[in-house]
């Protein structure tokens, strides 16, 4: 159980107590903009975990001189449910990637932000007993390991360690992003279908100046916005308390899913096709893993890296890319995405492109 | 008039026949002035204004980019837009389409409908004479008979073409729908002049016939092709066209009525020959040449027609009849009417005989629909002779049968007898009062004068005869027929009076 050491939590760290965690579990949904796992699973583990006790997010400067590993799940997140993780696999990778490069492990980091990799590493944090250092890879949730800002910032991902839950563990180096992706692959393919990724230890100061910065505190302080909202409230007001636009509201009209063709993209293409219940207006939603492209009456006006979150409209839950349904009432918002992709270099490994869309990113006014 | 074809018209035009539409579509649709093509969906279409945006390369229907197309083409001021290939729109294009009331269309082949909209929007001269082009270069190559020129002129219109009488009665090709047929015929002249510009029909339902006068050997009938819809180009280029077809379809009918005149005079001569006489070797062989056969069981048919009938043009319709009965005659056009026999190889039996004749009786019914016909049936007689005779029997029946409605102008002659069907004919309503006024005179006088000339006349005019019969004295009996020759004023040696009173005295005595 991590303890809360008095005098060393600087100002820009953020607490999280047993009552805050429903927030951030919403929070992280929503920076998966439709993707990134069940986060249901993860929410309840770490509520367990923490019981009373409280959880920092700490600033990189509240942790100096740490060497921190980014850590979190990859693989077929939904096997998740069938195949339990065993509790020690997050101990496993760290040792392993530690052992490899010779370097003890005493912070960790995030992979991703949204979704459940914005729970798991707090889960390994309080395992470890490690602190956790508020930065992340993606800022939101994304597909591919090349993705990761590391990898965009010319930075190897390797080494790293792959466990999985029955205990057999990988490391993996000299390889680049494309080459990482495909051993992880063909690594949970043929072991339970997800595995942990620990990447190597690093000093704090590196691991973050090329990461996005304070994903969770803003997930947290989305889960705070998005818990004070009454039911029945209008939809322009949420999108305003959660500090985005509103698309549109209405009827799912239809869901299209299309099977993936053999050797083509890895992951499965579909759409989700709204029609505003106020102007009759014709959203549609280009889907892979997340919400990738919004257009309003066929003219884009979304994309990633900005998060296109489909809410329920009574209950003003998120819905995941795989839950959708035809006939869901919804609401479609669009909040901004992590700053830190916002740059033409870096936009082009997470722009609409980046997924087969050809469309230029069509991203909200900076904020 | 513009040369703007409605979306609706385009539709059902030739040219467009594999065009389907996919979403956003309403009738009539809007005013296409011209076509744009575009090679892929993500293009960035341009001032459309009214004009069809084709696009020829489209992998999926559902891809996002269709949407986004919908979007621009509509902003550019499409009046519809065209996709490679017919797979049904994802359904956020479907209510994109309908929200923006831009018609969604698809083809397999969106280059063949591009350059058609083209040409019939900004060339209907060449629309014209490439259609009349073709139609001359087909006719050339058509040797067939009159449906074959008419489903030439069809396929190169790609339109229906009929063949309709004055009476809008289809003679031949595509029948004309029953409810238009009305509207045509009251636009055509009764009598057209070989100069006469095409007449063109505007239907109800926005659908449009153009009428071509056929002047040939016959009467005048009309060649006639309907569009289903206005599109400008066609309706200017189909009268020249159907122009060029008439002449073709005139010879045509032409060189038919000869072959009909040729055969049936053929047939008619030979009927001539069999009729008298043993026929000679010639006679047979030409017979079999024809299909004849004169040995075997015939019955003889004659059919009779009221009126002004094309003998040898309706032969085929009595063929028909007789077929669709099952029946296997020779037909020959003789006179007003059609002789007819049936051939059986061995004698048939007396319900043979009456099945057959129940089966003549429904050819007749047959007939009935289109010409006013009596029928009369002869005895089954063998032999090539029996032909002759057979038939000579159906042509008395079918005197008689003229005038008896009451048995729907059909007489068989069966085995009774030529005789009892007149006896038969002496107790109809018509006769008996017209037989007791002829016997009034001595009806009631003494000494039973009608029965006294009813045996007198039925033992051929013997006294003595009569007198042996009646138990009277020879006196008396020539005394009673003297009264008789008095009191009615006829003279009993004339037949034709004596047949008639003959006839009347077994009507009375009955």
């Amino acid at each position: 159980m991590l303890q809360v050491r008095g005098g060393r939590i600087g100002r820009m760290s953020t607490v999280i107590r047993a009552q805050e965690l429903d927030a951030l579990v919403v929070g992280v949904t929503l920076l998966g903009s439709g993707g990134g796992g069940d986060t249901g699973a993860f929410g309840r583990m770490l509520r367990r975990r923490l019981g009373d006790g409280e959880l920092v997010l700490r600033d990189a400067s509240d942790a100096p001189g740490a060497y921190v590993s980014p850590i979190g799940v990859v693989g077929a997140t939904s096997v998740l449910a069938e195949k339990l993780p065993s509790g020690g696999e997050f101990d496993t990778a760290v040792r392993a990637v530690s052992r490899w490069t010779g370097r003890p492990v005493t912070g960790l980091m995030s992979l991703e932000a949204g979704g459940l990799n914005g729970l798991s590493p707090l889960i390994a944090a309080l395992d470890l007993g490690l602190p956790f250092v508020d930065a992340d890879l993606m800022g939101r949730a994304m597909p591919r390991l090349d993705q990761f800002s590391w990898a965009v910032a010319g930075r190897s991902l390797t080494p790293c360690a792959l466990s999985e839950p029955s205990g057999q563990v990988i490391v993996v180096d000299h390889v680049d992003a494309a080459g990482l992706e495909r051993a992880v692959r063909s690594f949970v393919a043929h072991t339970g279908g997800w595995a942990v990724l620990a990447l190597a230890p690093t000093p704090v100061k590196a691991a973050t100046s090329d990461a996005v910065t304070g994903s969770l505190t803003r997930a947290l302080a989305l889960g705070r916005a998005h818990a004070g909202l009454d039911v029945g409230v209008r939809p322009q007001t949420v999108a305003q308390t959660l500090g985005g636009r509103l698309l549109g509201g209405g009827r799912v009209e239809e869901v299209a899913r299309h099977t993936v063709p053999p050797g083509g993209a890895a992951f499965g293409r579909g759409s989700v096709c709204v029609v505003d219940s106020a102007s009759r207006a014709v959203l549609r939603i280009e889907t892979e893993n997340e919400y990738l492209l919004a257009m309003v009456d066929g003219e884009p006006v979304v994309s990633t890296p900005d998060l296109v979150c489909v809410l329920d409209r009574r209950t003003l839950q998120p819905i995941f890319v795989d839950a959708i349904r035809t006939g869901d009432e919804v609401l479609v918002l669009a909040l901004p995405g992590p700053t830190w992709w916002r740059r033409p270099d870096r936009i082009a490994h997470v722009g609409p492109r980046a997924f087969g869309l050809t469309c230029d990113p069509m991203l909200l006014e900076a904020s | 008039m513009s040369v703007a074809p409605t979306l609706g018209a385009m539709l059902l035009s030739p040219g467009w026949r594999d065009v389907v539409v996919l979403g956003g579509g309403s009738e009539p649709g809007p005013w296409l002035a011209g076509s744009r093509v575009m090679l892929e969906v993500g293009g960035h279409p341009e001032a459309l204004e009214g004009r069809l945006l084709v696009v020829l390369l489209t992998s999926d229907h559902t891809d996002w980019r269709i949407d986004a197309l919908i979007s621009r083409a509509s902003a550019a001021g499409a009046a519809a837009l065209l996709l490679a290939g017919v797979e049904p729109l994802g359904r956020g294009a479907q209510l994109l389409a309908e929200r923006l009331q831009l018609p969604v269309l698809g083809s397999p082949d969106p280059l063949a409908a591009h350059e058609y909209l083209t040409q019939v929007t900004a060339e209907p001269d060449v629309v014209r004479a490439d259609l009349v082009l073709r139609a001359v270069g087909a006719l050339r190559r058509t040797f067939g008979d009159l449906n074959t020129v008419l489903r030439t002129a069809a396929d190169v219109l790609g339109r229906p073409v009929t063949l309709a009488g004055s009476d809008g009665g289809t003679l031949a090709g595509e029948p004309l729908e029953a409810d238009e047929r009305p509207v045509l015929v009251a636009a055509l002249p009764a009598v057209p002049v070989g100069w006469a510009a095409p007449y063109q029909v505007d239907l109800p339902g926005g659908a449009v016939m153009i009428a071509v006068a056929v002047l040939g050997a016959g009467p005048v009938c009309w060649l006639v092709a309907r569009l289903p819809a206005v599109v400008p180009a066609e309706v200017a280029a189909v009268p020249a066209v159907l122009t060029v077809v008439a002449p073709a379809v005139g010879e045509r009918l032409a060189l038919r009525r000869l072959e009909l005149e040729r055969d049936a005079r053929q047939r008619t001569s030979l009927l001539g020959e069999l009729l008298h006489g043993e026929p000679s070797e010639a006679t047979r062989r030409r017979a079999v040449d024809l299909g004849w056969q004169l040995d075997g069981w015939h019955t003889g048919i004659r059919i009779g027609a009221d009126g002004q009938l094309d003998v040898a043009g309706r032969r085929a319709d009595v063929v028909e009849a007789f077929d669709a009965e099952g029946l296997h005659a020779v037909v020959v056009e003789q006179g007003d009417g059609w002789s007819a026999w049936i051939t059986a190889v061995r004698e048939p039996t007396a319900t043979e005989v009456q099945q057959q004749a129940a089966a003549i009786r429904r050819v007749q019914r047959r007939l009935v629909k289109t010409v006013d016909a009596y029928v009369g049936v002869g005895r089954v007689a063998p032999g090539p002779s029996g032909i002759a005779s057979s038939l000579a029997e159906a042509g008395d029946a079918a005197g008689l049968a003229r005038g008896r409605a009451e048995t729907g102008r059909f007489l068989h002659v069966d085995r009774l007898g030529l005789a009892q069907l007149l006896l038969a004919w002496t107790r109809t309503d018509t006769f008996q009062p017209a037989a007791r006024a002829l016997l009034a005179p001595i009806e009631d006088q003494p000494g039973d004068l009608v029965t006294t000339l009813a045996v007198y006349l039925d033992t051929e005019s013997s006294l003595a005869e009569t007198a042996a019969v009646l138990g009277i004295h020879r006196n008396t009996a020539a005394a009673r027929i003297h009264k008789i020759q008095h009191l009615l004023g006829v003279d009993l040696s004339n037949p034709d009076e004596r047949l008639a009173l003959h006839l009347a005295s077994r009507t009375t005595r009955t």
